[in-house]
């Protein structure tokens, strides 16, 4: 995964309907591009039975088990 | 007692009024006049309400009269972030948007406050929208800091630090969505939690991102967190995420010893590249934990990386997601930095964001067994102690996410996890600016970060340094 390019993020804001300048998308690029970096490693890796509520199931065991001790 | 009712704990406070030994009026009339004293200097108060606060003393001391206590905090006058929904009350959210917006209803954390007895001083500052980690507002001016007064309070629960540590108030909500409560806590000197997501209602407090907000106080002490966290938790109705069962008795939790207790330090992301004051008090911190009964472990935590980055892209696209209709319609009416924050959001694609949220669960498996041997992490909240107000405002410019990235990395991890985390003063740098140490636990556990704070608490004096006015 590579970070976008300004023209790509102009593009994707005005097809969201909130379109930027040039300017705008070119400093947008830079400050996300960190993000888009650090999570390539993750990006694309994850398994097809993954449903973001997981994250509740967990959180919810752990829960369960305060409230058994 | 104190000959200065607003130099009281909270916990201590709340007794004195129901015990009849200080009246609700002295005690509001303490907190105002400090207040008057403060804020021309600490600009921590976006509206100070006098006369009702006076007025509503007034009432607690006759109920009370009367044999009737309210709650556990009857009487007892408190300002909060300028983002909790009151009832016919401006609540600006720190913006120029919402500057005259009139809440409608009031939410549940303030309710809980209220029905508990507490009364209302006026509102506190805060970043607008609750978008900005160093406590700068480009409408209402910055908040500053009372251990140092050309330093930045942290955000963007600025106002929160900032009055709590100058004993305007006895305590205060923030709200913490990738360090908010944490940051100004650190910075100014105070006890700040930041709750497990769903330990506390979040309906009718200004949302910014739904994944990731989570409500909790800023005290003077762990035990005054206990009393506030304890009021506030809970099932509510009117948000479906907050979890059901009734909470576990923090205040008794902030009593026990924390001998046989293990806590983890982090290698790595946590411990490198501090400055040198910072990584001494962490040393300090680590050294006083074990001398209280703390069995102190090596941890190694999965990619901190990872976890900061997968923040950013949830936060903001939720964030840009609720400010959409305005990024179209007014989007001269932000301030440069806050825009430019919300307008990356625009960038992110769906397929991203909804990646990041379904490697959520399996990030918090993975943290939590890495942490199965210990009750608890330690960690700086910042590598930093505060930095002056002109050096971190960058506005929207070319350092603008360098200070941003520098600030909030070691808080936006436990965002993303949805984690508890109580931050408490731990020292002071050479040039007398306060650093907290946050103690991280799993999902649910505030109760154990009281315990150890509180403990920390009764070995330490950090958390009872008074500024003092120059």
């Amino acid at each position: 995964m590579t970070k976008p390019t300004a023209k790509q993020i102009w593009a994707i804001a005005a097809v969201g309907g909130v379109p930027v300048n040039p300017d705008v998308a070119e400093r947008i690029a830079n400050s996300i591009g960190p993000a888009f970096e650090g999570f390539a490693p993750v990006a694309g890796t994850l398994p097809f039975d993954l449903e973001p509520a997981v994250f509740i199931l967990v959180q919810g065991a752990e829960n369960l088990k305060k409230a058994a001790t | 007692m104190s000959s200065e009712p607003a130099l009281m704990s909270l916990t201590a406070v709340a007794q004195a009024i129901a015990q009849k030994r200080l009246s609700s009026r002295e005690v509001t009339q303490s907190c105002l006049d400090r207040i008057a004293q403060w804020q021309p200097r600490l600009n921590a108060f976006m509206a100070i309400e006098p006369e009702a606060a006076l007025e509503a003393a007034d009432v607690a001391d006759a109920a009370l009269a009367r044999g009737q206590n309210s709650g556990a905090l009857h009487g007892v006058p408190l300002a909060h972030k300028d983002m909790y929904y009151e009832a016919g009350k401006v609540v600006t959210c720190g913006s120029h948007i919402r500057r005259d917006f009139v809440a409608t209803s009031t939410s549940t954390a303030l309710q809980r406050l209220k029905d508990a007895g507490t009364i209302r001083l006026g509102s506190l500052q805060m970043a607008e929208f609750a978008y900005g980690p160093t406590g700068h507002n480009a409408h209402y001016g910055a908040v500053h800091n009372p251990f140092g007064i050309d330093h930045i309070t942290g955000g963007s629960s600025s106002g929160s630090g900032s009055a709590v540590a100058a004993r305007l108030t006895f305590a205060a909500l923030g709200s913490d969505t990738g360090g908010s409560i944490r940051m100004p806590a650190h910075f100014c000197g105070v006890t700040g939690l930041k709750t497990t997501v769903g330990r506390i209602s979040r309906a009718g407090a200004m949302p910014l991102s739904q994944s990731l907000d989570t409500v909790g106080p800023l005290a003077r002490s762990a035990e005054d967190c206990a009393l506030l966290t304890g009021l506030m938790a809970g099932a509510d109705p009117n948000d479906p995420t907050a979890v059901a069962g009734p909470p576990p008795d923090y205040a008794t939790a902030t009593r026990e010893p924390i001998k046989g207790l293990a806590i983890g330090i982090p290698s790595g992301f946590y411990v490198d590249d501090l400055d040198p004051d910072v990584a001494r008090i962490l040393d300090a911190t680590v050294e006083t934990l074990k001398r209280a009964g703390a069995e102190i472990v090596q941890v190694e935590l999965p990619d901190q990386r990872q976890l900061t980055a997968a923040c950013q892209l949830v936060l903001a696209v939720e964030a840009a997601a609720f400010h959409k209709r305005w990024l179209i319609e007014r989007p001269q009416d932000y301030g440069p930095q806050v825009l430019m924050r919300l307008q990356n959001g625009l960038a992110i694609p769906g397929v991203l964001y909804l990646e990041a949220m379904r490697w959520r669960g399996p990030a918090l498996a993975a943290h939590l067994a890495a942490v199965a041997g210990v009750d608890a992490v330690i960690a700086p909240v910042a590598p930093v102690a505060a930095p002056t107000i002109a050096e971190s405002d960058v506005g929207n410019g070319p350092d603008a996410e360098a200070v941003i990235q520098r600030l909030t990395r070691f808080t936006r991890p436990i965002n993303y996890l949805g984690l508890p985390s109580l931050a408490i003063p731990a020292g002071f740098t050479g040039k007398g600016l306060p650093v907290g140490m946050q103690l991280i636990g799993r999902s649910f556990d505030e109760a154990v970060l009281l315990r150890i704070g509180a403990a920390f608490q009764r070995a330490t004096d950090f958390h009872q340094r008074v500024p003092v006015l120059s």
